[in-house]
């Protein structure tokens, strides 16, 4: 008799998002997954199909955790400002708790896997519609500039990202030691906050 | 609904490749009992990976056999 073992999955999803981060989808295999979890190769195959049902599956985890995250406490009802901060913290306490969770995120995005992704996530139409709906209320207020989509995405939270990146990598340009501060993270923001203003 | 786990059978196999027209991908897909069936041939096992409610793991290993491959339970 089988039986689920939680704790043994969590430990599988967390080894697994390690090892892709270190070594890339070509440099990951179930085999190496199941050595490093001390679990036999076919256990691993009773939960996974195969390399990428298991990398779809654990993706699909890591981008519905984050978009969960991207929108506790927020709301699309919120002033365009104190709306686009929430996203900014949330965002920004993410990836500062679950560094490799991030990094596996971008490394998925970035794949052919993404797609597939997306679509088993039936909670990412909703966050999708929240966003939409927190941009057209901006939009409509007059809070906020009409632009292309990507080009708004870019000026509102390319400078979190930057940011963040070097938060993670620990040092800025020329390798000077960098840990991001609130203080830090909204003189960002309010600059970020008036290029969007109309 | 997640798949009862007592259900799912995994083989270690010399299946390399499985043509879309050959015979043993169509007993498989055909076999009544089966819900669902997949080889990874990306891995060096070849895992053959079974969804049967009622097959014993002897019973698939016996019709893997018989198409000539060998076949071998994964605890």
């Amino acid at each position: 008799m089988r039986i689920r073992d939680v704790d043994k999955e969590k430990l599988v999803i967390a080894t697994a998002i390690d090892q892709i981060v270190r070594d890339g989808f070509q440099g990951f295999s179930m085999n190496k997954l199941a050595k490093a979890c001390s679990i036999s190769v076919g256990t691993l195959y009773i939960y996974y199909k195969d390399k990428d049902d298991l990398i779809q599956k654990i993706g699909a985890i890591t981008a519905l955790e984050y978009f969960t995250n991207t929108v506790k406490n927020f709301s699309p009802q919120m002033s365009f400002e104190e709306g686009l901060w929430k996203q900014w913290e949330n965002r920004a306490a993410f990836t500062m708790k679950y560094p490799k969770e991030v990094a596996f995120f971008e490394i998925i995005k970035h794949s052919p896997h993404s797609e597939i992704i997306l679509d088993s996530i039936k909670e990412f139409a909703d966050f999708r519609k929240i966003m939409t709906e927190f941009m057209d209320n901006g939009l409509r207020n007059k809070e906020l500039v009409p632009m292309t989509f990507e080009a708004f995405w870019s000026v509102a939270y390319g400078p979190l990202y930057t940011l963040l990146n070097l938060h993670t990598e620990g040092k800025s340009m020329g390798g000077k030691p960098f840990k991001l501060t609130k203080e830090i993270m909204k003189e960002a923001f309010s600059r970020t906050i008036k290029a969007l203003k109309p | 609904m997640e798949t009862d786990l007592n259900t799912i059978h995994v083989f270690k196999t010399n299946i390399t490749t499985v043509d879309p027209a050959c015979q043993l991908r169509k007993t498989l897909d055909e076999h009544q009992d089966i819900q669902q069936w997949s080889i990874d041939h990306e891995d060096v096992d070849c895992v053959l990976r079974v969804v049967s409610n009622v097959l014993k793991p002897e019973t698939i290993i016996g019709m893997i056999n018989e198409f000539g491959h060998e076949c071998q339970e994964l605890n």
